[in-house]
């Protein structure tokens, strides 16, 4: 995939109502692969929805929204599966973890699927994201910073042409942030993946092409 | 994956649909097969219970005695009414017994002893296909004279129980009575007479008479009774199903009476089939609710799990694999509630055949009901499997 294009896409919560100024909404957007995008909102400006769109499990919005040019109302099921095991890399804001597993067993969940990395490179994640003494720890004893570092390896654990990362960092300080930025930077560099990062104050500290004001 | 998701699998759901699905599923494979095992009672060719065949002939009133006292023999069955039988969905067969129309003297010299039997006779015929014993030259030939005559077993049972023991005659076996010579005199309209020698070849339980073969029977009446049309007076008919409520009214509407006790019998075999049914119908409501009630388990197990399957399919999982886990679970439930049903049924088929063997019967193939339990677990699983998908994929869209 080599491109992400919204078309006049509004959620329909919003749709009614006047003077909506963004540079998302309403208008026509381009994400292009090996490209880094900031997407900074106030809360309540649809930044989850966004996500929840592009990676498609909600659709209730109007305009268009197309992967590649073609209109992704349309795709199936098995279509959708295909995008997230290898199409874009999801890192959903709320974190998703399974808390009765531990930290190397939800990252695994996901590898399993994809086949994406050796249990050496995983390790070596957690190690530099400062959390290796937690691999084996239950997510659900984990802090709220730790375990979105854990959801960070998770969705590095996978092929895409785009991160889709909602609010990646907002647990985390301004150190691991640097790191989280560099690992995904890392990633993109060598698949020319492009990255999409919503914040809504504490951003990615990655050196963004483009910022869009939601 | 199994370990996140079985979290909330409720062992004592799983078992209660087990053990309702597996009670429905065994009282309809356990009513199947009993009545595959009791049905050679009522159907077998040999059986004393054999239903197909009824005799009917005419109710005698008082009126009627009147009237054949004056020559007129209301008691036949016109062509009318023949073809008005005929018609008759449940009629397969119509056969007529035609009479001797001649006097007829037997008897039976018993050498060795000075015991002679001498009395007037009767013969009657019936098409050879409704003669339920296998004889060896059942036929006639007026070169050679000799006629076969098969009676009614009742007749030997009659002598045997009832006239020998009490007078302090000797039994006689089947095959005895076989040896015993008959001469018949045979007189006819013309006042000739023939001596014609006779012996008992077979015992029918089904023919209440005595039947000579048809090629004798034209024979003797067209030399015995030359002109003489009669029309018969007793007719037996091969039914389909003898518990036809239809023919039971045909009959009474008609005045007509059917021979000895076989209705009740034939009776008994309907209600045979209509309790079984009713039993099967049990066990299918049984297991229709036990269905309802795996449906019911699942769903509850699917809405508690709903937030992890979502995020399973999130990561990329697909609602295949995702209820492929439901799938798997239901299937070996399902599976094992079949083989425990198949070995219940045979345990329990094993406690009431002894109950059958005093009607001399081997049991029927277990086949038609395990086949059948079969279909019925193939569709409970199909419809849960159904199920299961319909669920997984109506979560496939996160609510806000």
């Amino acid at each position: 995939m080599q491109k992400i294009e919204l078309k006049n896409a509004l959620p329909r919560v919003f749709a009614g109502q006047t003077g909506i100024r963004s540079e998302v909404w309403l208008r026509p957007v381009a994400f292009e692969r090996g490209k880094k995008y900031l997407v900074s909102a106030e809360s309540g400006g649809g930044k989850s929805s966004l996500c929840a769109y592009l990676y498609g499990y909600r659709a209730d919005y109007s305009g268009e929204i197309l992967f590649d040019g073609k209109d992704i109302r349309g795709m199936s099921v098995a279509g959708w599966c295909g995008v997230r095991r290898g199409g874009i890399a999801y890192l959903p804001q709320e974190l998703r973890l399974f808390p009765e597993l531990t930290a190397y067993e939800n990252v695994e969940l996901k590898n399993r699927l994809t086949g994406y990395k050796k249990r050496s490179e995983i390790l070596s994640m957690f190690e530099r994201l400062g959390i290796a003494g937690k691999v084996d720890s239950p997510v659900a004893k984990m802090s709220i910073g730790q375990q979105q570092r854990v959801a960070v390896i998770r969705t590095l654990c996978q092929p895409c042409d785009f991160f889709l990362l909602d609010e990646p960092v907002s647990h985390l300080d301004a150190a691991n942030n640097a790191i989280v930025a560099a690992m995904v930077e890392e990633e993109a560099g060598r698949t020319g993946a492009g990255v999409i990062a919503t914040s809504v104050g504490n951003d990615l500290s990655i050196k963004a092409e483009e910022v869009l004001r939601l | 994956m199994w370990r996140l998701l079985s979290r909330h699998v409720s062992k004592t759901q799983l078992a209660g649909f087990a053990v309702a699905n597996m009670v429905g599923l065994l009282i309809v494979l356990i009513g199947l097969q009993f009545y595959e095992d009791v049905r050679p009672v009522f159907s077998d060719e040999d059986s004393f219970m054999r239903k197909d065949y009824l005799v009917i002939t005419k109710k005698v009133g008082n009126l009627s005695s009147i009237k054949s006292l004056f020559g007129g023999n209301t008691n036949t069955f016109s062509e009318e009414e023949l073809e008005g039988l005929r018609s008759q969905p449940w009629v397969r067969k119509v056969g007529e017994f035609t009479t001797s129309n001649y006097p007829i003297y037997g008897m039976i010299s018993l050498s060795g002893q000075n015991v002679s039997l001498r009395t007037s006779f009767f013969f009657e015929s019936v098409p050879d296909e409704f003669i339920d014993t296998e004889v060896d030259g059942w036929d006639f030939d007026p070169e050679k004279p000799m006629i076969p005559i098969i009676v009614s077993k009742d007749y030997l049972s009659l002598y045997n129980f009832g006239f020998a023991a009490s007078q302090g005659m000797p039994q006689l076996s089947e095959k005895m009575i076989g040896m015993v010579p008959i001469m018949f005199r045979l007189t006819g309209s013309d006042g000739t007479r023939d001596y014609v020698p006779g012996k008992i070849v077979g015992f029918s339980n089904r023919l209440n008479t005595i039947i000579v073969p048809e090629s004798f029977m034209r024979w003797s009446n067209a030399r015995y009774a030359p002109g003489v049309v009669d029309r018969p007076s007793r007719l037996i008919v091969e039914v389909s199903n003898p518990g036809d409520v239809k023919m039971q009214q045909y009959m009474d509407s008609c005045g007509y009476e059917i021979a000895g006790d076989k209705i009740n019998s034939s009776k008994a075999s309907y209600m045979l089939t209509v309790v079984m049914a009713i039993v099967i119908a049990v066990g299918l409501v049984i297991s229709l609710l036990s269905f309802f009630i795996l449906i019911l388990s699942i769903y509850l197990l699917l809405q508690k799990n709903t937030r992890k399957l979502q995020d399973l399919l999130l990561l990329g999982y697909s609602p295949a694999q995702v209820s492929g886990l439901y799938i798997r679970m239901v299937v070996y439930v399902n599976a094992a509630v079949y083989v425990v049903s198949l070995v219940s049924l045979a345990i329990v088929r094993s406690m009431y055949l002894p109950y059958l063997e005093s009607f001399a019967l081997d049991g029927a193939s277990f086949l038609p009901a395990s086949l059948s339990g079969l279909l019925i677990i193939g569709l409970i699983t199909a419809g849960n499997i159904v199920a299961i998908r319909r669920k997984i994929a109506s979560l496939w869209y996160v609510e806000k």
